[in-house]
């Protein structure tokens, strides 16, 4: 007898089941299934929040996976909107990538949908909402859609006895004016894992123990810090990627839609705060306490006093392997479009908002160089779908000449990368999964409002 | 005389008619500020200060009950205003006046305390409330301790920003202090031509006592032609020209505020 999996697995019929989700989930029963669905949260004691959830929780229900075994996931929209559910790091076909601009084709309201693909790479992935929401500060991410999506190995070699998930996420936007001249969000409450501190369940522990910390930062906007008080953590991996070379660090940074991986050594019994960093977002609730096991009582936080993270730290110690043929380079620029002091600011690369901003496209198997040259005054969460980029250099101030970067990051590959104002970066990465691939600033106002492209493959 | 009866007779019309403006006369003699308040405050740990220009090129040229005249004054006012959390301010001004044969004057001291509703409640439109107490010279204002309310909303929709102030008014020590409640209202309209460059109209009333509004030549009417220069967030400039519409109102004022926020605290990237 051929089971759902094994019929899958007959070449050509993977492909073929990519190409026609509907079709390939017609074969045999989901794997998983997502209800999108209207959702009443309490995010503490004093706010009670309604929102858009997956399958009634936010976050979404924890989706594991296995690298390259094909999965079946069955989507029902209950709301009121079209909708599409985007599959966050992964390498798959555009038709099921779960953004409408690349052609993956809407959940119609009150209809289910079949996504059927074999999930790529490993690692720790997300899945979300690819909605828009304007000005609307309840729709879209900055409501409740969005999930942690495990893609597991073959073999883990990870050795921990304890794996918790945590999503930042922030609440009940509303309009702000800004330095920089502009509207933009600001939030009422911040939350890991859809509470406030003191509303959730801690973390219990046990000394001596190995806990491995997927942090994800689902927030519609907003950079977010964070620590374990008391400890300290070793990065293992940036959006679901091995780094190079693990750190251990005081502190996190997390840009919208960045995921870390850490480790934490369970040797300092007692009842600790994991929270923001910076004392006004955890005073809006961002942190959960850490719990030895037979201890209790309050939290405790030790207040750093300063912040401190970078990618580099993470980087080869050695350059690693360089490919003899150059990478064709790609400048995009990115500027703020004025819309008065009571909007919010409109976007564009290389002077044109989506869907104009356009580039030569993508020749299959060629290493392509993208140069993010951040004229804005606002940093940008940048997200290239279906591929991941090594990055290559940062904060390379604009005022340098062309051609000279900070220096020369080799190893860490990402689908997300924090631009700074004002700076240059680079990434690199093989155009090796044809079809049509969306670029955008992962801030929920900024990709709203133009900042996105659409690349394309000869 | 005919003649002369004719001119006493329109002398004593003068006079009773200069008697009638005169709580208008006085407060006209309050173009030390001349702002529409937008609903914002001060953030705390953060001074802003305000120099506040204001010179009549055509005003009331005759003193009356005392009070100098304004034409060709030039006042300068310094406006202190210290943030005190994320929705309160107190403000402070510090009156002067200049004049050909006066020299530098000091005026009188104000003190204004203001909250607003905070952002993070997400109304519509801005709102804040504003005290302002204290005392002017009788040389400047025959009313010498008064007392203001001023309710704050504002919006601003893409390029354009809207303002209102109906602001009441009481006089504590003067000619006027059994007048009971004046309502004096501003507004403002502006449009963003550029992210520095915004124009706009300010519009300042004086309708008199409520219950006993004033006939329109008594009432104080100006309109100003303003720009607002959005040069940096540490700098406010507003540069108007104004004309009063009619008989109580000076006819001309140029006006502007250059002011510049300090902030005086700590600001760690921690908080």
């Amino acid at each position: 007898m051929i089971s759902r999996r094994d019929l899958l697995k007959l070449p050509g019929l993977v492909g073929l089941a990519s190409s026609f989700p509907a079709f390939a989930g017609d074969l045999a029963a989901p794997d998983y299934k997502i209800d999108i669905a209207p959702v009443t949260l309490d995010l503490s004691p004093r706010h009670k929040l309604k929102t858009t959830a997956y399958n009634g929780q936010v976050p979404g229900s924890l989706l594991r996976l296995k690298e390259n075994q094909p999965v079946t996931i069955e989507v029902t929209n209950r709301t009121d909107r079209p909708e599409v559910v985007h599959w966050h790091g992964l390498f798959t076909p555009s038709d099921v990538d779960g953004a409408m601009e690349e052609g993956t084709p809407p959940i119609a309201v009150n209809s289910t949908t079949r996504y059927t693909f074999s999930p790529r790479p490993a690692g720790f992935r997300w899945y979300h909402t690819h909605t828009m929401a304007m000005d609307d500060l309840t729709r879209a991410q900055y409501g409740g859609q969005h999930g942690f999506l495990m893609i597991e190995p073959r073999e883990n070699p990870a050795r921990y006895d304890q794996e918790f998930f945590l999503a930042l996420h922030d609440w009940g936007g509303y309009m702000l004016a800004s330095d920089d001249g502009a509207m933009n969000p600001s939030y009422a409450v911040a939350t890991i894992n859809g509470k406030a501190m003191g509303f959730g369940e801690p973390l219990r522990v046990k000394q001596g123990q190995r806990i491995l910390l997927h942090v994800l930062n689902s927030s519609p906007t907003e950079v977010h810090w964070i620590a374990l008080a008391g400890h300290s953590l070793r990065v293992l991996a940036l959006d679901g990627n091995s780094v190079p070379t693990p750190r251990t660090v005081p502190m996190l940074r997390l840009a919208p839609a960045e995921r870390v991986s850490v480790l934490a050594e369970m040797n300092n019994p007692g009842v600790w705060v994991l929270g923001e960093v910076r004392k006004h977002v955890q005073a809006l609730g961002m942190a959960v306490a850490v719990e030895y096991e037979d201890r209790r009582g309050p939290a405790h936080w030790e207040q750093p006093s300063e912040l401190i993270w970078n990618y580099e730290q993470f980087a080869a110690a050695q350059p690693v392997g360089q490919s003899s043929d150059p990478p064709i380079i790609v400048p995009l620029v990115f500027e703020a479009k004025f819309r008065g002091h009571g909007a919010m600011e409109a976007w564009m690369i290389n002077g044109s908002s989506y869907p104009n901003a356009r580039v030569a496209p993508l020749i299959r198997g060629k290493r392509y160089r993208l140069q993010f040259i951040n004229k804005s005054a606002d940093d940008h969460p940048l997200h290239l779908h279906r591929h991941s980029f090594e990055l290559r250099s940062l904060g390379t101030p604009l005022a340098a000449a062309q051609g000279t970067s900070r220096m020369d990051i080799r190893g860490i590959i990402k689908d997300v990368v924090l631009v700074d104002s004002q700076t240059r970066a680079e990434v690199e990465f093989t155009a090796d999964n044809p079809g049509a691939t969306l670029f955008h600033c992962h801030q929920q106002n900024h990709m709203d409002l133009g900042f996105m492209m659409l690349l394309d493959y000869a | 005389m005919p003649s002369r009866s004719i001119n006493t007779w329109h002398l004593r019309l003068i006079v009773l008619h200069a008697l009638a403006c005169l709580p208008l006369l006085a407060r006209a003699q309050a173009n030390y500020e001349i702002q529409v308040y937008g609903a914002e405050t001060v953030p705390p740990q953060t001074l802003m200060v305000e120099l506040h220009s204001n010179f009549t090129v055509e005003g009331q040229q005759q003193a009356v009950s005392g009070v100098l005249p304004t034409y060709h004054q030039e006042h300068e006012t310094v406006e202190l205003t210290e943030g005190i959390n994320d929705w309160s301010e107190v403000g402070f001004y510090i009156f002067t006046s200049e004049q050909d044969g006066h020299g530098v004057q000091w005026v009188g001291d104000h003190i204004r305390p203001r909250v607003r509703v905070p952002d993070s409640w997400g109304w519509p439109v801005g709102v804040s409330l504003s005290t302002e107490i204290g005392f002017q010279r009788s040389a400047y204002s025959t009313d010498t301790w008064t007392w203001e309310i001023r309710p704050i909303i504002d919006k601003s929709i893409g390029r354009w920003y809207f303002a209102v102030n109906p602001a009441l008014e009481r006089t504590l020590h003067g000619p006027d202090v059994n007048q009971g409640l004046g309502f004096a209202p501003s507004a403002k309209i502006s449009y963003d031509f550029t992210r520095v460059v915004s124009g706009g109209i300010e519009w300042y009333a004086d309708y008199g006592a409520i219950g006993n509004i004033s006939p329109v030549h008594n009432q104080q009417q100006q309109v100003f032609v303003v720009t607002d220069l959005n040069v940096s967030p540490l700098w406010e400039i507003n540069i108007g020209v104004g004309i009063g519409a009619t008989g109580s109102t000076d006819h001309l004022i140029v006006k502007a505020i250059l002011g510049r926020r300090f902030d005086w605290g700590r600001h760690s990237p921690i908080d």
